[in-house]
């Protein structure tokens, strides 16, 4: 899966201010991105753009060439379905981390979610969490939850906003095996994180952007 | 009819009209706030109109509804006037700010929130509104809950819609006020305890359901 914005341009609703400005990059499996720079400069908006949550104002978001804005909305869900997006803060629902992990999977209608879901927190090494409700999670635990969410659902893309963010030592450590097993698969990464760090430089870095003033800039 | 006996009816009759008007109030004011929870400057407008709205002395809105169920007013044919129906329906008036304005905080960070976490999971329109329903749901109670508060509490749609007839309109507020007027101090504190009881209970269930919807 490729997707590429061509000439990007974004604004909120009801503001007047580009978050993005003219934006050309490119993702595809198998590859991992680093998308660097200053807190507001854009790099959220970018990865929800990216994510085909953000409808970009000016410019086209290309999926396998595919211009995705004008396709009709049920192949737009099938493409949409293929890329996952992992929030900075983790948003978790009400009910237990095995409820949490399924919902991707239930979304889908994939019968078995739930064995689906306890097979991924296993493979992650994180199934002594499976039946802790939302509420008795760490921040880092919370944020692993989160990011094993995406990964049940086998995303072709995967994108992780501050993903180190919540995380002490060990579980960083454990999130870089995570996305380097991930990327020896095929899974297409990208990062997103406002200072450089040595654990995301692990995971095998095939390119970084640096996103300023919602414009972004090949390092 | 025992004093006991009256002040169990004036109570039931008061839970009775107050949850009536709560439940109707509900019936559009909770859709009406995930219409205002998506951005929009007019929805913007809405919104703080309403919530401009929340505060409206009650005397105020009573006079209003009192000239249009008055005999001579545009709807006077519905012979509303002095019922309890009149006061069910000025509270569902009275209250429909308060749960909109609360309500619409609570969905507009679930579809800023869950919403969008349910799309960038694969959701599709249907299944993300839904989600956000679901985890907003004790916070939308919560709304609901202090919209009956605030009905329960009030006097002056009660006294000048309902009259206040005794086995028919009379609530616990104007039981109060009449008990006051006649100098039965004792039962005004009495009606009074029941009310602040109410109260109490209603911020105890809103404590509880904000609880469950977390931070």
């Amino acid at each position: 899966m490729i997707i590429e914005l061509k000439g990007v341009w974004f604004a909120y609703p009801g503001s007047r201010r580009y978050a993005l400005r003219g934006v050309h990059m490119r993702v595809e499996g198998g590859r991992v991105v680093m998308i660097e720079g200053p807190n507001g400069a854009g790099k959220t908006t970018l990865l929800k753009v990216l994510a085909l949550l953000y409808r970009p104002v000016k410019g086209a978001v290309l999926v396998n060439g595919d211009d995705y804005w004008s396709l009709d909305p049920r192949t737009q869900l099938s493409l949409r379905r293929r890329v996952v997006y992992v929030h900075e803060r983790p948003i978790l629902l009400r009910g237990s981390v095995l409820e949490n992990v399924a919902l991707g999977l239930k979304l889908r209608g994939v019968p078995g979610a739930i064995s689906g879901a306890l097979e991924t927190l296993r493979a992650m090494g994180l199934e002594y969490l499976a039946e802790r409700k939302w509420r008795e999670l760490s921040a880092g635990e919370a944020q692993l939850v989160s990011i094993a969410r995406a990964v049940a659902v086998q995303p072709e893309l995967l994108l992780l906003d501050e993903p180190m963010a919540h995380l002490d030592e060990d579980r960083r450590e454990l999130l870089v095996e995570i996305l380097r097993e991930l990327k020896s698969r095929g899974v297409g990464i990208v990062v997103a994180s406002h200072w450089p760090q040595d654990e995301l430089l692990r995971i095998g870095i095939d390119r970084v952007v640096r996103v300023v003033g919602g414009e972004v800039r090949a390092l | 009819m025992s004093i006991v006996e009256e002040v169990l009816e004036i109570t039931l009759r008061s839970l009775a009209v107050s949850g009536t008007a709560t439940l109707l109030a509900s019936t559009w004011s909770v859709p009406l706030a995930y219409i205002l929870a998506k951005p929009g400057r007019l929805r913007g407008l809405i919104a703080s109109i309403l919530e401009a709205l929340v505060g409206i002395p009650t005397v105020l809105l009573g006079l209003a509804l009192y000239m249009l169920f008055s005999r001579s007013g545009v709807l006077g044919f519905l012979h509303l006037l002095y019922t309890a129906k009149a006061i069910v329906v000025g509270q569902a008036i009275l209250v429909t700010p308060l749960i909109t304005v609360t309500a619409c905080r609570v969905l507009k960070s679930a579809r800023e929130s869950f919403e969008e976490m349910a799309l960038a999971l694969g959701a599709d329109d249907l299944q993300a509104m839904a989600i956000a329903l679901r985890e907003s749901l004790p916070g939308v109670a919560s709304s609901v809950v202090m919209g009956f508060s605030r009905a329960v509490g009030e006097l002056g749609i009660a006294l000048m819609l309902g009259g206040n007839i005794r086995g028919a309109t009379r609530v616990l507020t104007t039981a109060i006020a009449l008990s006051v007027s006649m100098g039965e101090y004792d039962l005004a504190l009495y009606l009074g305890a029941i009310l602040v009881a109410i109260s109490v209970l209603v911020s105890v269930t809103v404590k509880l359901l904000e609880e469950v919807q977390g931070p």
